[in-house]
């Protein structure tokens, strides 16, 4: 499935909440932890929130590989399939 | 897993002792649907009762978190058994906690803990916690786990 806006949206909104992050620091490519500042904690939110909102199971392994909000939209894109 | 546990089994898994130590029994858990139901039984000669308050005896709400906390890390100890053998530091990095009722020497304190995300090295747990049927407290709690060797 390939991601739509809403998607896409709904992510940034979520992390946003979490992190309290201005929306236009939230740029695809931007790291969480070495730009951002988003610690472990915030990150474990950032997957359960992801994973309550879109219905998904992340696997663990993902998790490390999940560094910016356009990673996020990869990930969901494999998952919501 | 212990089938029926024992204080002993208890210990072996959290680290707390006196007069720390806020799981009494467990109850009951089921891995698989990530829940479990443990017990802490007060009584007027509890250590904090002394100050909180004089002459008006209440469990104090840091007390009932950690309680909540404990049998959280029970919990986590039965979804990952490889890790929690390796008696790791369980560290509480997020608590959200809403109190309904105060909760009195006397009382049971019946928690049920519910995993919404586990990880090797973090969990986010959904809790509440009972006095006979009536909710006295619910929240979420996040906390990590640090292994010994790793901040060694």
């Amino acid at each position: 499935m390939k991601i739509d806006e809403t998607i896409t949206n709904t992510v940034k909104k979520l992390v946003m909440d979490i992190t309290s992050l201005p929306e236009d620091k939230l740029t695809e490519t931007a790291k969480f932890v070495e730009e951002l500042g988003v610690d472990s904690m915030m990150a474990l939110e950032i997957v359960a929130a992801t994973e309550k909102k879109f219905r998904v199971v992340i696997p663990e392994e993902e998790i490390a590989k999940t560094r910016s909000i356009g990673d996020i939209y990869r990930l969901l894109e494999k998952l919501l399939k | 897993m212990p089938q029926n546990w024992t204080i002993e089994d208890i210990q072996n898994f959290l680290p707390h002792r006196y007069p720390f130590l806020f799981v009494d029994k467990i109850l009951s858990i089921d891995a698989t649907a990530g829940k479990a139901v443990c017990a802490k039984n007060f009584t007027i000669n509890d250590y904090f009762f002394k100050g909180h308050f004089p002459g008006k005896p209440i469990v104090p709400g840091v007390i009932i978190t950690e309680a909540l906390a404990q049998s959280a890390i029970i919990l986590f100890s039965q979804l990952k058994p490889e890790i929690a053998r390796r008696h790791p530091d369980y560290l509480l990095a997020k608590t959200e906690m809403r109190f309904k009722k105060p909760v009195f020497p006397g009382d049971i304190l019946l928690m049920e803990v519910t995993a919404i995300k586990i990880l090797s090295n973090a969990g986010i747990i959904g809790v509440t916690a009972k006095v006979g049927d009536s909710l006295v407290a619910e929240g979420i709690l996040s906390f990590g786990i640090v292994l010994k060797a790793a901040h060694e």
